[in-house]
């Protein structure tokens, strides 16, 4: 068993459990076995002073659902080796977070273009610097933050 | 000769990809050996732009996300809402929710079975569609004073009640809907083309729905009986009675019939739900529009909702303040879009146009 740092409820009844980050593919594989087979959503949380990686769990044969919290400072381990599904959250909470997933097979941006410097969802992250997608001449995208021909 | 494995890409400007789906595709010969969807073609951060103002402000972005189906979005964003905030609902604002998210799910698979009938190289199918819909589309006017994008749900009610002009519109269309419906089916599942293209193209198993965390539609036609509107009851679903329909083979064929048989389900529910519409407010006249921006919350919150596409839901994050800490939307598109890989290789890129419009992207939700 892996230990459970602290237990909350959500305001719809959803249990929320807080795993300290080093056991979290360890507890949710666990999780799995017993049942919750689907990986509904993985997202992040910026609190300033830390980082928060959620993960929304379904089992669907009873239909009960879980909350998994983990604080971490920027890098968890990756769960794609659990579900597929796995993959694309990562990748997005990576491009908009700057969350780090340690054994991601492809953790590139997904929403933003390659090369975008910052983390949008940040709370720290600056709103009035504008940054523009460019067109390279072999068709490739580049990122800058002067505005280009052709972006 | 050698085999070569040649490099294609297809979008993010093809006709066929439902918006702006870029899917690298690598062939050899006419067989897709790899597929890799990219996105991102339409992020403009929903989730930031929401973090940014007061809590009924967020809705004219959640409106935007699945743009055929505005009112579902809606709906999971002011449940969520209510949830965080407290805020209590009068029962006939429920009703009427009820109502008007069923026909719009009915309008949003209408647009996906006339541009899936396009991709299939079926014309007349698209217009007969578009004519159904556009009744939909009257009705849907009629009451929210817009056709598309409707900002129509609130926190705490609904906008405007349901006229007696809009009433009686809803019952002239249900009086012919299944019969109409049923001749748009018999185009589809008569046509010797179309069936032959479908049936067992692009074959996504249980396991590997599950995995990838695939809802919806999808879902059912894979072989599993799960709607969240039966399974986890939300607004009063529990008071209506519809079936779900399922199917096992999980092609593209199966995902048709699913989606045909929950329109008929849904204008089951329209009817139901005009038998049984209580009197009363229509939303709760404690919380004024101005009053809406004042009401701090903390917590967090999620409820999930079947939209046409699948799970939608918004998660929210109160810190005390009137403004959402946290605001994630659960896109189903998003994991749906996700599971593509799976589906295209082994397949022939003939039937690449068949897989990809069956599961119906909406990329205003992929790409938030």
């Amino acid at each position: 068993m892996i230990p459970v740092e602290s237990e909350a409820s959500s305001k719809d009844g959803v249990k929320i459990i807080y795993v300290a980050k080093e056991n979290i593919l360890q507890f949710l594989k666990e999780k799995k076995d017993e049942g919750f087979d689907y990986l509904l959503m993985i997202t992040g949380i910026d609190y300033k002073d830390h980082l928060e990686v959620v993960y929304h769990l379904l089992s669907s044969k009873s239909g009960e659902r879980l909350v998994v919290k983990a604080k971490t400072d920027g890098e968890i381990d990756s769960v794609t080796s659990l579900w597929k599904g796995a993959n694309w959250h990562e990748r997005e909470t990576w491009d908009l977070l700057g969350i780090k997933f340690n054994g991601h097979p492809n953790l590139k941006r997904i929403l933003l273009a390659e090369g975008w410097v910052g983390h949008p969802l940040r709370k720290d992250y600056p709103m009035e610097k504008k940054q523009y997608v460019n067109l390279k001449e072999d068709g490739y995208d580049s990122v800058s933050f002067e505005k280009k021909e052709g972006y | 000769m050698q085999d070569k494995i040649v490099e294609v890409n297809f979008g993010p400007q093809h006709p066929s990809t439902h918006g702006v789906l870029r899917v690298k595709v690598k062939l050899d010969g006419e067989v897709i050996v790899d597929a890799q969807p990219i996105i991102g073609y339409l992020h403009r951060n929903a989730e930031k732009l929401s973090e940014m103002g007061y809590y009924p402000k967020a809705q004219i972005y959640v409106d935007r996300l699945d743009y055929a189906a505005a009112l579902n979005m809606e709906l999971g964003f002011v449940l969520s809402a209510e949830k965080l905030m407290d805020v209590q609902v009068p029962d006939r604002a429920l009703w009427i929710r009820m109502m008007m998210v069923e026909l719009n799910r009915i309008a949003s698979h209408f647009i996906w079975l006339g541009t899936h009938g396009l991709d299939m190289g079926m014309l007349s199918p698209f217009f007969y569609c578009f004519r159904e819909r556009e009744k939909v589309f009257r009705i849907l006017d009629e009451i929210t004073g817009s056709r598309l994008l409707y900002n129509y749900f609130a926190i705490g009610g609904v906008y405007s009640d349901v006229t007696p002009k809009s009433l009686e519109m809803i019952k002239t269309w249900l009086s012919d809907f299944d019969k109409n419906l049923t001749e748009i089916e018999n185009i589809f599942k008569k046509s010797y083309v179309y069936v032959a293209r479908t049936k067992g193209t692009g074959k996504l198993g249980l396991d590997d729905t599950i995995s990838y965390g695939v809802t919806g539609p999808m879902l059912r036609a894979a072989g599993k009986k799960w709607d969240l509107r039966k399974n986890k009851p939300y607004l009063h679903y529990d008071q209506i009675n519809f079936d779900v329909p399922s199917q096992q083979a999980g092609d593209v064929y199966a995902r048709m019939l699913v989606r045909i048989e929950e329109m008929h389900q849904s204008a089951r529910i329209v009817a139901q739900v005009l038998d049984k519409l209580p009197a009363g407010d229509f939303y709760n006249k404690k919380y004024s529009k101005p009053m809406l921006v004042r009401i701090k919350a903390t917590g967090e919150s999620y409820i999930p909702t079947e939209s046409p596409k699948g799970e939608f839901g918004i998660y929210l994050v109160g810190d005390g303040s009137a403004i959402p800490y946290r605001f994630r939307i659960r896109s189903p598109s998003f994991a749906n879009l996700s599971a593509a890989p799976a589906m295209l290789i082994g397949y022939k890129i003939a039937d690449m146009t068949a897989t990809l419009s069956s599961m119906d992207p909406v990329f205003g939700e992929v790409d938030r």
